[in-house]
């Protein structure tokens, strides 16, 4: 070959027995990212994931939008968890500004990021089910997720982009029937969840498919960093709302749950496991909350922070969620920092995916929680 | 949208029209015409009342009511209906169709959701006759290190494959298109096709994800042929003919599900692997390999090598109500024609009408024919029901179902018959006839 | 054995399935009826009322051209535009009222949140589909108009299953 290739591209040597299969941005089985996976037989032998196809420079735009104005911006890299991405970062705000924030809008906040939690684990749910060809466990977790997104629609006033937190409290207060509205439909949404049991994870096919693939030791876990459900089904017990409990976490009960062995049936399971718990978050969180008062507190117009920086993490869907805010004066931030789960988890995959059989690439892949244009921002 | 439909002049539709007058009418006689007195050249025509029923006799004899029954009944009893119409194709493809559709509403009721509806009037009826004129709208497109004579080829194959198959099903006493006296091996022969035009289709479309799927659909269906075969030999056993007929016959009394019940099983269970469906779909695997074999194909090859699968999957039903579930026995509920009509004619106020020929189709043929449908709609459902319910298989679990567990129970079910006969409860001279 | 009890739990559950209603929305014959009339500010307590986020209502008789909104929604969507309108307020020298173009806006109602005069609200309706984007931008007169929308369907929850009824 006396040409020479210009940098950056490679050419793919012809070999006999390995393969080099491209399960690209458009493929359905991959989301958007890109897996560039060498395969002899049936057997993985390497496997490189190639994200940013999705990337939009989130967070260099955020330094052009004041903190308000963020709130529409940075709720984007998960529209239907948009609570969740936000949290973050009205905690962050709400440390570099000094803002305190009012005990109803703690409770309202709490039941938003539940919700949320249960919308987004529904909808990885159904791609985790479309993956293993379960079409049905599409279409119910789909259809489930309705009950959540009503609410939702009652409280912010839109289905996904609720854009509902602000620095400071929530924008408006949940509507007068609201209580007894969410009671009927959460409980009606954790007898469907109860449905899920006998069809998908009791199902013999399914552990036969999942059960014993893509192990994660404990070891592994903490030494690779991951995060989120990964993490709770290797058996280590981590969840931020325990660990470092923010707004009213540490006032209600519920508990952590732990799987132990570490593999893809664990990692699906976990998520399904966690939503069960929110729903009894949402049902004490509405127990305790206080009957009335304000929910947002009043800001100066263009507030300005001082020469700060502040950090704060939430325990999103998929892991823990950070923001870190750099402010210097003005009153568009200087530096926004996000850190996602996705991103973190997405570590594990080429060492997971080694030695795998390529039926198996589907659920390991998908069973990491992985939500392809948050880790890409 | 009524910027891209152009507007509306009555010349240019009156040219329209004269055009596709035109071109009927000269493809009608260059074409048409030759191809019609060559096939009455060399077709056979019946005999009635000693004069050879060439067309123009026909039309002549249609008017006259007193003839038209008996052409009808005796056209009715030729080979070129059998094919095509009753038994055959027709039949076959007017139950594969309600299959697509019923499978459709079916598998959306099981998931809290509507499925086809806007399409016709009621629920979505017409929803098939849209989809077969949206694929044959599009554009084949070959891709350029295909293998094209072989891949042009593969869908009608696959076709003709599931005709051949659809050919050997007795679907009433008599009325059968090829009656063979060894008819279960010649399905066991037809199935065999199967897995070939599959490996042909997938390797001449020369691409890394059909030639994965063809792979897996290779190793898919030989492997579950064995437990297939077997599973089936405790019938032979019991019976003691391969004729499909015969083994219909046999069941008047007992349906030989409830002393085979294992073999059913295992038949059923090959049965899904055969067709493709889910569990076991990995040639099709959708997340993994695109559309597997399949992916190549676009336009009206995609159609019909759907429509050979659901042909598939009525024969293979017919199959299964044939040998386990007595085929076309059943009590009698088809009413009996009325004598009268056939002694006294019609009476429609002053005029009475005689009818010569009627009865056009008899009692005991329309019964069985009621009861094959039924039992083969049943059976249909319940193939269609896993699809719902069960994720997909992995390789190696489906090999090792199909080596080791499906072939155990297969011969577990053999040693069963063979209990059976040699204790001389079933079979010739047994306790129960 | 015990994958057979599985794999029979898991058709049974299949088939009582088939006796649960039907979840789906008929969408153009069924509309989902919401919660109060849109989306509100109060920009004395500085707190919203809920309300489902669609399009805008401009009431000529607060607006006073202040362009708060305008400048809100310039570091989002620049969707709001401030647009000359000849009708004479008293409360409204420069006789410029917002301009929305829908095909920008992204519905966060933070224009909402910023006028400080009662004037911007969301309404109920969101089928603002049109088949050219100019008619997308919706000119002050546009955004006066109360729409009409008749939905009246919810979810109810039963002994058989949830519908929307």
């Amino acid at each position: 070959m006396t040409t020479s290739l210009p940098p950056g591209i490679q050419l793919e040597k012809t070999d006999d027995r390995i393969m080099t299969l491209n399960v690209g941005p458009q493929h359905p089985g991959s989301g958007h990212m890109r897996l560039i996976i060498k395969v002899d037989g049936d057997y993985i032998i390497s496997c490189d994931p190639d994200p940013g196809y999705v990337h939009r420079g989130e967070e260099k735009m955020a330094e052009y939008r004041n903190y308000i104005q963020n709130i529409p911006h940075l709720e984007r890299p998960v529209i239907h968890d948009s609570c969740n991405i936000l949290y973050p970062y009205c905690l962050a705000v709400e440390d570099l500004l000094g803002i305190e924030v009012p005990e109803r809008a703690k409770y309202i906040r709490v039941i938003a990021s539940e919700l949320n939690r249960c919308v987004y684990t529904l909808y990885w749910l159904a791609i985790y089910g479309i993956f293993l060809g379960h079409s049905t466990m599409f279409m119910w977790p789909a259809g489930d997720r309705e009950f959540c997104i009503d609410l939702l629609e009652a409280m912010s006033g839109a289905r996904v982009t609720h854009a509902y937190f602000v620095p400071g409290g929530v924008r408006n207060d949940v509507p007068a029937n609201f209580e007894e509205r969410c009671l009927r439909q959460i409980d009606y949404f954790e007898k469907r969840l109860k449905q899920y049991e006998n069809i998908f994870y009791q199902n013999p096919v399914l552990k036969q498919r999942t059960e014993g693939t893509g192990v994660l030791s404990k070891m592994d876990a903490i030494r690779l960093g991951t995060t989120g459900s990964v993490l709770r089904s290797a058996g280590v017990d981590f969840d931020i709302r325990k660990k470092e409990p923010y707004d009213v976490y540490d006032n209600l009960d519920f508990q952590t749950q732990v799987l132990k062995e570490g593999d893809s049936y664990a990692r699906s399971r976990v998520p399904y496991l966690d939503m069960l718990e929110s729903c009894r978050i949402i049902k004490d969180a509405l127990k305790k909350m206080p009957k009335s008062g304000s929910v947002r507190t009043k800001l100066k117009p263009n507030p300005k922070g001082g020469n700060e920086e502040a950090y704060r993490r939430v325990e999103s869907g998929r892991g823990s969620l950070g923001m870190y805010v750099v402010s210097d004066g003005k009153p568009e931030p200087y530096r926004v920092k996000i850190s996602v789960g996705s991103f973190r988890n997405l570590i594990c995959m080429p060492y997971l995916l080694k030695g795998e059989k390529l039926g198996n690439m589907p659920a390991v892949y998908w069973s990491l929680n992985y939500w392809p244009v948050e880790a890409d921002r | 949208m009524s910027t891209i439909a152009p507007e509306f002049r009555l010349s240019r539709f009156v040219a329209s029209l004269t055009d596709l007058i035109f071109w009927i009418i000269v493809i009608f006689t260059l074409i048409g015409l030759p191809i019609v007195l060559i096939v009455l050249f060399y077709a056979e025509l019946p005999v009635i009342d000693d004069k050879l029923l060439t067309p123009y006799l026909a039309l002549t004899w249609l008017a006259d009511p007193s003839r038209t029954l008996p052409i009808i009944k005796s056209l009715m009893h030729t080979d070129f209906f059998r094919i095509t119409a009753f038994p055959g194709f027709g039949f076959a493809a007017l139950l594969a169709a309600a299959t697509i559709y019923i499978e459709r509403k079916f598998l959306a009721k099981m998931q809290l959701r509507v499925g086809p509806l806007y399409c016709g009037k009621i629920e979505g009826i017409l929803q098939l006759m849209g989809d077969g004129l949206k694929l044959i709208s599009k554009e084949i497109i070959i891709p350029a290190k295909a293998d094209k004579p072989i891949f042009w080829i593969a869908p009608l194959l696959f076709v003709g494959t599931a005709a051949a198959f659809i050919s050997l099903i007795p679907v009433a006493p008599g009325w059968v298109v090829a009656d063979l006296d060894v008819g279960l091996l010649a399905v066991f022969a037809v199935i065999g096709f199967f897995p070939i035009i599959t490996i042909l289709s997938s390797w001449s479309a020369n691409s890394k994800f059909p030639f994965i799927g063809g792979i897996r659909a290779l190793h898919q269906m030989v492997s579950f042929e064995i437990p297939l075969i077997l599973s089936l030999l405790g019938i032979v056993i019991l019976t003691g003919t391969l004729n499909l007929t015969e083994i219909v016959e046999s069941q008047q009394h007992y349906w030989w599900i409830i002393f085979m019940p294992i073999g059913a099983i295992v038949f059923f269970t090959t049965i899904l692997a055969e067709l493709e469906r889910i569990p076991f779909d990995l040639p099709e695997a959708e997340s993994e390999i695109v559309a597997g074999w399949l992916t190549e194909f676009s336009g009206m090859m995609y159609g019909l090598v759907q429509l050979g699968s659901y042909l598939k999957l009525y024969a293979f039903a017919a199959l299964f109500t044939i040998l386990f579930l007595g085929g076309w026995n059943g009590p009698m509920v088809w009413p009996p024609f009325p004598q009268e009509i056939i002694t006294e004619g019609i009476k429609m106020g002053p005029i009475t009408m005689h009818v010569p020929g009627l009865p056009l189709l008899d009692q005991e043929m329309l019964n069985g024919t009621l009861w094959f449908t039924i039992k083969t709609i049943g059976v249909i459902l319940v193939i269609l029901l896993p699809r719902g319910v069960f994720p997909r298989i992995r390789i190696d679990l489906l090999l090792h179902t199909g080596w080791y567990k499906l072939i155990g129970l297969a011969f577990v079910n053999i040693f069963i018959a063979l209990a059976l006969v040699y204790a001389g409860v079933l079979g010739p001279g047994g306790l129960i006839q | 054995m015990s994958s057979a009890g599985g794999i029979i739990r898991a058709l049974n559950s299949g088939v009582k399935h088939l006796a649960v209603k039907r979840f789906t929305l008929r969408y153009p014959e069924e509309k989902l009826k919401f919660v109060g009339d849109g989306f509100q500010f109060d920009p004395q307590t500085g707190v919203g009322i809920a309300g489902i986020k669609g399009r805008h209502i401009l009431f000529h008789d607060k607006c006073t051209g202040c362009q708060l909104c305008s400048i809100a929604c310039e570091g989002i969507a620049e969707a709001i535009a401030m647009v000359k309108v000849n009708e004479t307020w008293k409360h409204n020298k420069k006789a410029i009222m917002p301009q929305i173009d829908y095909g920008k806006c992204v519905f966060c109602g933070l224009c909402v949140d910023a006028c400080p005069f009662y004037a911007l609200y969301m309404t109920n309706d969101y089928e603002l589909s049109s088949f050219s984007k100019e008619a997308l931008i919706y000119t002050p007169s546009q955004l006066a108009v109360n729409p009409k929308v008749d939905q009246d369907v919810e979810i109810k929850i039963d002994k058989r299953g949830a519908t929307h009824g």
